[in-house]
């Protein structure tokens, strides 16, 4: 089988800053590649480069076998942008119309993508009037009116509500199963795990890891330890591979490397201990955990300003 | 293209494969983008009458103060009628695609055709041909006022000849306009478009003819190709072709297109 999408060694610069650094990357037909990362990771970089908004300084790229810069290329490609805009003057049904003609598919397809959408009923009105969710929806209508080989979605579900993101998911797969890759740039993590056959973790231009949602997670020794407890937090700091604790209403929660250690002390000193569940990290700690070293231009770290401080300073 | 030309949704069932191939598809997308132009005309309709009102006002003073002046062997409304239509219709094509480009960059629409289908050269004749509604009403409007305030006494065929070369000979003028509206934004493009526009077409003589103008300015004008299509439409009242003219606006265009095309490139996405 090939690959609908194939990145090999691409780097792009905006003047001095380097967006991206080479990036490999692979895409199978009816796979889902989530791109995740920070704000100014790259992501929507590497996506206009794939939908040849962009070309690379160096690089190769390859859509649906094809040069993206080509027009002819573009036609197998279904996008949804992070942000667009629309003419006053045409509707919504135009509008989808109008993707359906430049990428050679029959005007019989608008209405099935109309309603595959929902904005059927809307259809008339003028597609720049359309809600925020209701212009991501229509962009989604022109990206799949041609049957795209590969989707490229950059942060689809912003401004959807969890009954329109819940449709989305499930319009998604129906593409997935008939053979469309998707390239998923999003800061949705839990979204991405639950759709994701694989994860690309970017930070600075660079793939800092690539592997399924489980596979990052379980990377990761934290566990996330809690309980109902009367022991003083304070005490628990020093306990080895503990790292975060935080306790309120006297329920403890801790992240630890060594979550035996710390569950074998909780059961050995509280007698009363109560509700004690011990779990994996989620995907949003595992990104944070993979970019944290790379450090951003203002000089913190992302997971500086994303993780819940210690509180131990507060009760010792 | 068959498939184009069945309706309803029963036919999607027995065509399957409804995908055309390219050339087919190519003039589709042609059709389509004028039409969506034509759209826009229609529904905002308002822009056509500020595009085509300025310089059809300024031709109704001028014809008004002057229009009935005999001067050698063409009428002065006539001759007014070929200066003051360059001049309309090269306002049209420098300022509408290339400001309307400009403002669907700005609002996000052209990263949406960007990344489709459209091949370069179809977006490009698409934005450049869709002005040429505007092109007509301009020198139809300043026609009939010609014949309400003065006697232009032109044949019909003359009347064609210069509504027609004017109309062609404007479409390079678009060119500039897109190579501005790809890389400015709709206010920066307006003011350089105006910067370039009042200026040469006074220097080409479009509003006085050239010996009213400093010597210096009227040896300039042949280096402009607005005072090639202002000497183009007179040509065509004289009765003679004018193809030195049409010949320079010729080459004008394939340096602007050039230009469209480059600049297409690096607008921003
Ligand atoms: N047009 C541009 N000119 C200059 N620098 C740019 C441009 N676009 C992006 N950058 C820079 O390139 C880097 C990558 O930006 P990009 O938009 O790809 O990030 P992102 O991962 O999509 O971020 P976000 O999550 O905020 O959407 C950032 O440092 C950004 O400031
Ligand atoms: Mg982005």
């Amino acid at each position: 089988m090939d690959a609908v999408l194939e990145l090999d060694g691409v780097t792009h610069r905006y003047g001095a800053t380097v967006a991206l650094d080479t990036v490999d990357l692979r895409v199978m037909p009816g796979e889902c590649v989530a791109l995740l990362g920070p704000n100014g990771a790259g992501k929507t970089t590497l996506t206009s480069l794939v939908t040849g908004l962009l070309s690379p300084r160096s690089g190769r790229i390859v859509v649906a076998g094809g040069d993206p810069a080509r027009a002819a290329t573009r036609a197998r490609l279904g996008v949804v942008q992070q942000r667009v805009g629309w003419p006053r003057t045409l509707t919504v049904a135009e509008v989808v119309h109008g993707a359906a003609v430049r990428a050679g598919a029959s005007r019989l397809h608008v209405e099935p993508a109309l309603a595959e959408v929902g904005l059927a009923e809307l259809r008339r009105r003028r597609a720049a009037k359309l809600s925020g969710g209701q212009q991501q929806r229509l962009q989604l209508a022109m990206a799949l009116v041609a049957s795209p080989t590969l989707l490229v979605l950059d942060e689809p579900t912003t401004g959807l509500d969890a009954a329109t993101r819940r449709d989305f998911w499930t319009t998604l797969a129906t593409r997935r199963d008939r053979g469309s890759g998707v390239l998923l740039a999003t800061h949705q993590l839990d979204e991405a795990a639950a759709v994701a056959d694989r994860v690309v973790v970017l930070a600075h231009g660079r793939v800092v890891a690539v592997d399924t949602p489980n596979g990052l997670t379980s990377r990761l020794a934290d566990r996330i330890v809690s309980a109902r407890t009367c022991l003083d937090v304070a005490n628990l700091t020093n306990l080895p591979g503990v790292l975060d604790l935080d306790a309120t209403d006297g329920r403890l929660r801790a992240s630890t490397t060594q979550p035996e250690r710390l569950v074998r002390h909780l059961l050995d000193h509280d007698p009363s201990l109560g509700d004690l569940r011990v779990e994996a990290v989620g995907l949003e700690h595992a990104v944070l955990h993979l970019t944290e070293g790379a450090q951003t231009p203002d000089g913190t770290t992302p997971v500086d300003r994303a993780r819940p401080r210690p509180t131990t300073e507060v009760h010792a | 293209m068959s498939t184009t030309t069945t309706t309803g949704a029963g036919a999607a069932i027995t065509r399957p494969d409804t995908t055309t191939r390219p050339p087919a598809r190519t003039g589709r997308v042609l059709a389509n983008e004028l039409r969506e132009e034509l759209l826009a005309v229609i529904r905002e309709p308002t822009t056509l009458f500020f595009t085509v009102a300025m310089p059809v006002g300024f031709f109704a003073m001028f014809v008004g103060l002057w229009g009935t002046e005999p001067e050698g062997t063409t009428n002065v409304a006539a001759m007014m009628l070929a200066t003051f239509g360059a001049f309309g219709v090269i306002g049209v094509a420098l300022m509408t695609p290339g400001i309307g480009v400009a403002e669907d960059r700005e609002r996000g629409w052209l990263r949406v055709k960007r990344v489709s289908a459209t091949p370069l050269p179809v977006t490009i004749a698409a934005k450049v041909l869709a002005c040429m509604p505007h092109a007509l009403g301009v020198v139809g409007a300043m026609s009939l006022l010609a014949l309400v305030l003065a006697e232009p006494g032109i044949s019909t065929v003359a009347w064609l000849r210069v509504l027609m070369v004017l109309v062609l000979g404007s479409l390079p003028f678009a060119l500039v306009g897109l190579a501005v509206g790809f890389l400015a934004s709709p206010n920066a493009a307006t003011a350089v478009l105006m910067a370039l526009y009042i200026p040469s077409s006074v220097a080409s003589g479009l509003w006085m003819p050239l010996d009213m103008l400093p010597d210096a300015l009227a040896r300039l004008a042949p280096a402009l190709p607005t005072y090639h299509l202002g000497q183009l439409a007179v040509s065509q009242l004289e009765g003679r072709a004018g193809l030195e003219h049409a010949a320079a606006l010729l080459a004008f265009a394939v340096v602007a297109a050039g230009g469209a095309a480059l600049a297409y490139r690096r607008a921003s996405p």
